[in-house]
């Protein structure tokens, strides 16, 4: 992986996108982003009553001199976006070829450098790992950073996915966006994304799948050992046994892009290996994911 | 059912206890990491042990593979039942493939019925057993020898044919005990209708004669004989119809003359009864036909042909004690009815009054007389009216030339050993035309009759089993018939015969189903077999064309009475309807347990 994670044709095609959440945000500096409050824009937003103290400026005295009645413009204030990235680190990141985590960072830098070329706040963080919420990450000239951050990351996480959401919940961070790129292997991920959604988070879950989970290639009489925890499963692995996984596996797929859905979010399944380009196309043009 | 070997079933209890304790073992599985296991289902399908011990659960695999295990262990037991098809393990079947083995009573014919089962035979043996099949027809063959290879059995058994002749059983049986005879417990299969003459020398030996009759009708109405026979007022054609069947038939009977209908009449004939009818030929006619028309079941004596013109037949008399060899010579030649006699009828006699019947007249063994006949071959013992005078004989004889003459034309006696030879002189017409160190030994002589006279006897030399012995006859009977050889000729069929060869090209015969083959000329003569279905051939050898009517005249094949006895060497043999034995069982047992096994294959592919 070289040492800006991306390669220059990806960061061209990831040149001039915008995320696109379908919530607007309140901010805490002054950004690119229309937020709910009202501010100095030049997006008009409503008319109040005059009072004592206000911008004379915004007085709209064409109303006065018709109505003989004082009443002010109000704008729409122009915001950053928190755009949390949470990687997941656990150790069921660390299978296929190139590992999940592997890919899974490259598609938060390619998040990432969305984000910091719209100006908006980015919080890496990697689920599984416990660490103190960092400082945002503004500006295009943090990219290294992010770069760093996610070359540095390595899978060592033990915890639940979705205890590691909650976790992060509890923390406090301002609501923004939460870009989630896991695996999902954990039968619980839905109330995370529910936990997560509570807290005002617009909650975008990108699952990234490996070969060996979307067409494992298994086969004679196995015990299956759970690599984030002590369970184990016997298994005569045959073509029975392999429909009944996949049928899991698609009902575990529904289930959690169905509670995004429901909570406003988004989901999407991406199949570890498949080059930046075509994410960016079919997914998350097509999607709305983002704007350009 | 028997069991052949019921102890065999003991090895059911330890081999079933083995693949029951298989069961017992435990399953030790192999680690493998996943990211998760939740989306796994619990789902065993223990199909490999490899620790010890469990309980016994039930499985379907365990139920096949203790199936399948009872299925083998009950073929080693080879359980035995009565089965249809062979009669022993080494078996051989002759099969008749007479005249009479063409009637249709039996759907489509008894022949083909006789060869059904033969197939049936071929396709039931068992591993090891060994079957040959003997074709008896006139001149009986061997098909396949005594060999277990089923599939060859089969493209051989194709090749089988039947004659419109009768059958030489008795060489046919013979050939079959040459083979068999030793082998205790041997069978010889005779399928055949049992019309056949009673059999006089034959003897099993250690095997064992089982006689499967094929047909049951009778219902057969044959013509019997049709000629033709010069009378005062011309030639008179003559024509016999003989009613085989239980009732009485009436018959269409019709005569044709060159192809035209010279009489056609309905004739109403009893139960074993003959019906005859001459009637005045046209003058000039050379072939004359009949045709019946009648619901019978055998068709190759509905029709016959008979030859007029006077060329194509010869009327040979062999006047000796008994010599087979110069009977059969004499036989190959298809314009030959041979009679034989140890001497001259009074009739035949030169002298006595009326004309002779005979063309030509053989003596062999037997002192040459004056006779009628306008041919006369004297073999070894020269008389008055030779062409030669005797001076005594000679014990030692070397053969030293021979003269260019048709009569020497393929003909070689240089390497022929013969004894007891006349010392003749040959008379004023006489010719030698082979001479030796003692005189003359062949000479011949054309004046009012043609003669040819030869000093040794065929019996005092080793001359019948050359070749050239046949091809001598045939040359001298062409001498003694003169010129007038006719173009066409009837024979019965099955009738092996030889025709000169004037070049060295091979002639063609074209059978009457449009087949043709063809036939290398042998010493100058066209040796000329496979004339066995009634009906019209064609012998073409450069522009010559010889036009081949081949019948089938025995009353006996006519009869077509299936036998319920047959009589072998004065011994009643009872037909039986059908062959059956003991035979093993396990072919099915071991397909029933593959599929078994194969099901249990596929249980445990799809459950691994």
């Amino acid at each position: 992986m070289s040492r800006l994670v991306l390669t220059p044709g990806e960061f061209r095609i990831l040149e001039g996108l915008r995320l696109n959440p379908r919530k607007s945000f309140t901010g805490r500096v002054r950004g690119e982003r229309l937020t709910k409050r009202k501010g100095i824009s030049i997006d008009f937003d409503d008319y109040r009553e005059y009072s004592e103290g206000d911008d004379l400026r915004h007085l709209d005295w064409n109303v006065l001199a018709r109505l003989e009645h004082p009443v002010v413009k109000t704008y729409r204030d122009e915001e950053d976006l928190a755009v949390h990235l949470l990687v997941d680190a656990s150790s069921s990141m660390s299978f296929g070829e190139p590992t999940k985590l592997d890919y899974a960072k490259r598609l938060a830098c390619a998040f990432g450098y969305v984000a910091l070329c719209g100006g908006d706040a980015v919080y890496p963080r990697a689920i599984g790992v416990r660490q103190q919420p960092g400082s945002a990450l503004r500006g295009r000239a943090s990219y290294p950073r992010l770069a760093r951050w996610t070359t540095e990351l390595l899978p060592i996480g033990t915890q639940t996915l979705a205890n590691e959401m909650r976790a992060f919940a509890k923390t406090g961070a301002r609501p923004g966006l939460a870009v989630v790129i896991t695996d999902a292997m954990d039968p619980e991920v839905a109330s995370g994304v529910r936990i997560l959604a509570g807290r005002g988070h617009e909650v975008c879950v990108v699952q990234t799948l490996s070969d060996l989970e979307l067409r494992p290639d298994l086969e004679g009489d196995l015990r299956l050992l759970d690599v984030e925890n002590e369970g184990a499963v016997e298994i005569t692995a045959n073509s029975i046994t392999l429909r009944a996984y996949a049928d899991s596996l698609a009902k575990h797929n529904q289930a959690l892009a169905e509670e995004c859905r429901r909570m406003g979010g988004r989901h999407t399944l991406v199949e570890v290996g498949t080059p930046l380009d075509k994410v960016v196309k079919n997914v998350l043009k097509k999607e709305g994911w983002v704007a350009a | 059912m028997n069991l052949q070997s019921a102890a065999a079933l003991l090895w059911l209890l330890p081999l079933g206890g083995i693949i029951i304790a298989l069961y017992l073992l435990r399953m030790r599985r192999k680690d493998v990491h996943v990211p998760a296991t939740f989306l796994w289902p619990e789902r065993t399908d223990e199909v490999r042990a490899n620790a010890l011990f469990q309980k016994l659960r039930f499985s379907w695999l365990l139920v096949l593979q203790l199936l399948a295990l009872t299925l083998f262990v009950f073929a080693l037991a080879r359980p035995q039942t009565l089965q249809k098809g062979l009669a022993g393990t080494t078996t051989v079947v002759v099969l008749d493939a007479s005249a009479s083995m063409g009637a249709t009573d039996v759907k489509p014919t008894r022949f083909d019925e006789a060869v059904k089962i033969v197939e049936g035979m071929v396709a039931s043996a068992n591993p090891g057993d060994q079957i040959m099949l003997i074709e008896a027809g006139p001149f009986p063959r061997v098909v396949f020898p005594l060999s277990a290879d089923p599939a060859a059995q089969k493209r051989a058994l194709q090749s089988v044919r039947r004659a419109d002749a009768p059958s030489d059983i008795e060489e046919a049986l013979r050939l079959a005990t040459a083979r068999v005879g030793k082998i205790a417990g041997a069978k010889i299969v005779l399928l055949s209708d049992g019309v056949f003459e009673e059999v006089e020398n034959f003897s099993a030996g250690q095997a064992s004669l089982v006689y499967n009759r094929i047909g049951q009708g009778r219902n057969n109405v044959a013509i019997e004989a049709l000629g033709s026979t010069a009378g005062p007022e011309g030639r008179i054609v003559y024509c016999g119809v003989k009613n085989h069947a239980l009732d009485e038939q009436k018959v269409d009977v019709t005569v044709y003359a060159d192809g035209k209908v010279v009489n056609s009449e309905t004739a109403t004939i009893g139960s074993n009864k003959t019906w005859g009818q001459t009637f005045p030929a046209p003058p000039g006619v050379k072939v004359v036909e009949a045709r019946i028309e009648v619901d019978d079941i055998l068709d190759a004596d509905d029709y016959a042909v008979a030859v007029v013109d006077p060329g194509s037949s010869l009327r040979v008399l062999l006047v000796t004690p008994g010599d087979i060899f110069l009977e059969r010579a004499l036989a190959l030649d298809p314009r030959v009815t041979l009679d034989k006699a140890p001497k001259v009828p009074e009739g035949e006699q030169a002298g006595t009054a009326g004309p002779g019947t005979y063309d030509i007249v053989v003596f062999a063994g037997v002192k040459e007389s004056p006779v009628k006949a306008r041919g006369i071959l004297t073999l070894g013992m020269a008389g008055p009216s030779s062409n030669v005078t005797t001076s005594g004989r000679s014990n030692s004889f070397t053969f030293l030339r021979a003269e260019e003459h048709d009569i020497m034309r393929g003909v070689d006696l240089r390497n022929v050993y013969m004894e007891n030879v006349e010392k003749v002189a040959p008379k004023a017409a006489g010719r030698v035309v082979a001479e030796g160190q003692s005189g003359p030994l062949i000479v011949v002589s054309e004046t009012d009759k043609r003669q040819v006279y030869v000093g040794f006897s065929p019996l005092d030399s080793d001359f019948p089993l050359t070749v050239g012995f046949p091809i001598f006859v045939a040359n001298a009977l062409d001498f003694l018939a003169g010129s007038t050889v006719s173009d066409s000729f009837a024979i019965l069929a099955g009738q092996q015969f030889q025709l000169p060869a004037k070049t060295d090209e091979k002639a063609t015969l074209k059978r009457p189903d449009k087949s043709s083959v063809e036939i290398e000329p042998l010493q100058g003569r066209y040796i000329v077999r496979g004339v066995d279905q009634v009906g019209t051939y064609s012998l073409s050898a450069g522009d010559r064309t010889v036009t081949v009517y081949a019948n089938m005249r025995d009353d006996k094949e006519s009869s077509v009475n299936a036998q319920e006895f047959v009589s072998i060497k004065k011994k009643e043999f009872k037909a039986v309807s059908d062959l059956r034995r003991y035979a093993d069982f396990w072919k099915p047992l071991a397909l029933l347990a593959l599929i078994v096994l194969a099901i249990e294959w596929w249980m445990y592919a799809r459950r691994s």
